[in-house]
């Protein structure tokens, strides 16, 4: 929970992280629309490739990227064995009626193939979600988050709601490390070696009331130094962080507009237009 | 404080949107989405025991139910962002919903900020977090789930079923003792007069 969660708070050098905030923003959002729109293999596969690409352009520290990666591959695993045993015929409604029992526990839990096929994108398209909010996240500032939801015409006050949101969550992470440490200075053992899994969790939760309460003390000062400085006084604002486009802005301009476009016809077509349940299974 | 002006039911509901109002928005946000990742214990697909339902009642019961409304929905969506289980706005929106519900608080007269916290009032208080829970994850995340994402519903209602239980159990078992310690913290200063 500490090393800032991944928030940056100074633009880094790289390419992805030169483009303007606006930029970001819209590519993101049409892409959560291509992320959600399809249980598509074919289309999450390229996505998933470049992001991979983007990421590595990035240059992250890949040392505190390494448990993210892992906590997030163990949950959705942990979500996908819950998915199948609420409903072990999930898969079916998906990629037509039929039933491939390839192996049976008990009657009623069976592993069939399309129900197989269906968790394995699932968990593959969930795995790309994270890579694009990752990359996401890595490439942007507090700022430029407000300065692109800004162009989309979100008000400004929601877009401060966002980028005051982006640059505390480091802040929570270094508290909760601050409470934890004062808790152990006074001689309450949280030490994961010496006690048991229910009792951390216990004071895990200890620490939580607290962080809260100091989080929430500290608004009066935030909101008076935003103040001081002339905040919410005028209809319209503009950020300091956003520059003029370059030819690259320019060039992922035109790229957001066809991938809006493609969604836009893709859920008309496929989601629309054909009721139901539908995903590419070469099986079938 | 006392001679500030009776507010309309509707300025109650839209809360004051100053400088402070979105500071605490922006912070119930980040809290909300930190907590809902580790904060709190998977219970189902998706579903946790989460003490990130402890943000909606600061908000609501400092700045009122629109706020605490756009601090969990914006909240989710942030939870959603750094999680990595996918973007599920129905669940935004409904837990933005309970949300508005749980912040409900000055509307039936609870002002914590004065210090004014009653029994009765935590009993309205607990009514109204099993009934917000069963419209915002009985009604209104299903119709999202179906409008955004086309189905589901089998799954979406049994994680509301367990979300729903595991919100009640966090809002009620820990949400009414803060109430009551954050408004007895309150009440300490509201003896105190102004001099001429």
């Amino acid at each position: 929970m500490n090393n800032r969660l991944l928030i940056n708070m100074i633009p880094g050098d790289t390419f992805l992280h030169k483009l303007s905030g606006t930029t970001k923003v819209r590519l993101f959002v049409i892409l959560m629309v291509y992320l959600i729109m399809s249980f598509d293999l074919r289309l999450l596969v390229p996505l998933f490739i470049i992001c991979l690409i983007g990421l590595f352009s990035l240059k992250p520290n890949w040392r505190i990227l390494k448990p993210f990666f892992v906590i997030v591959l163990l949950m959705n695993l942990l979500n996908i064995v819950l998915f199948w045993v609420a409903d072990p015929a999930v898969g079916e409604q998906w990629v037509g009626r039929t039933r491939t029992i390839l192996f049976s526990v008990t009657p009623r839990l069976f592993i069939s193939r399309e129900t197989l096929w269906y968790l394995a994108v699932r968990i593959f398209k969930m795995y790309t979600s994270f890579l694009v909010s990752l990359v996401f996240i890595l490439s942007i500032v507090p700022s430029e988050l407000a300065a692109g939801l800004y162009s989309m015409g979100v008000p400004y006050k929601i877009c401060s709601v966002f980028s005051l949101a982006f640059r505390y969550i480091p802040d929570i992470g270094r508290d909760f490390q601050n409470i934890k440490i004062s808790m152990q200075a006074r001689g309450v053992e949280m030490d994961s070696r010496r006690i048991s899994l229910m009792k951390r969790l216990k004071q895990t939760t200890l620490i939580l009331v607290p962080l809260i309460i100091t989080s929430f003390d500290r608004i009066g000062t935030i909101s008076n130094a935003m103040d001081l400085r002339g905040y919410g006084r005028l209809k319209k604002r503009s950020y300091y962080s956003e520059h003029e486009p370059t030819r690259s802005d320019k060039v992922f301009f035109w790229l957001t507009l066809a991938l809006g476009l493609f969604c836009l016809y893709w859920v008309i077509v496929r989601n629309v237009l054909i009721p139901g349940h539908q995903m590419w299974y070469p099986y079938a | 404080m006392s001679d500030e002006k009776k507010k309309t039911i509707g300025q109650v509901l839209v809360g004051t949107w100053n400088t402070q109002t979105i500071v605490a928005i922006g912070i119930g946000a980040a809290l909300f989405g930190v907590l809902m990742n580790y904060g709190g214990i998977p219970i189902f697909t998706n579903t946790r025991l989460t003490t990130a339902q402890l943000v909606p009642v600061f908000v609501g019961a400092l700045f009122g139910p629109l706020p605490a409304f756009v601090a969990s929905t914006v909240g989710n969506i942030i939870a959603d962002l750094i999680g990595g289980w996918g973007y599920w706005f129905d669940w935004s929106i409904g837990n933005g919903v309970l949300a508005f519900f749980v912040g409900l608080l000055p509307v039936y007269g609870a002002d914590i900020k004065n210090g004014i916290f009653t029994a009765t009032q935590a009993i309205i208080y607990a009514v109204i977090a099993l009934v917000g829970n069963a419209i915002a994850f009985g009604v209104v995340t299903p119709v999202l789930t179906v409008l955004f994402y086309g189905g589901e519903l089998n799954i979406t209602f049994a994680q509301s079923l367990f979300g729903g239980l595991a919100n009640v159990l966090v809002l009620v078992v820990l949400g009414i003792p803060i109430l009551f310690l954050l408004a007895s913290r309150y009440a300490k200063g509201t003896n105190l007069k102004e001099e001429e």
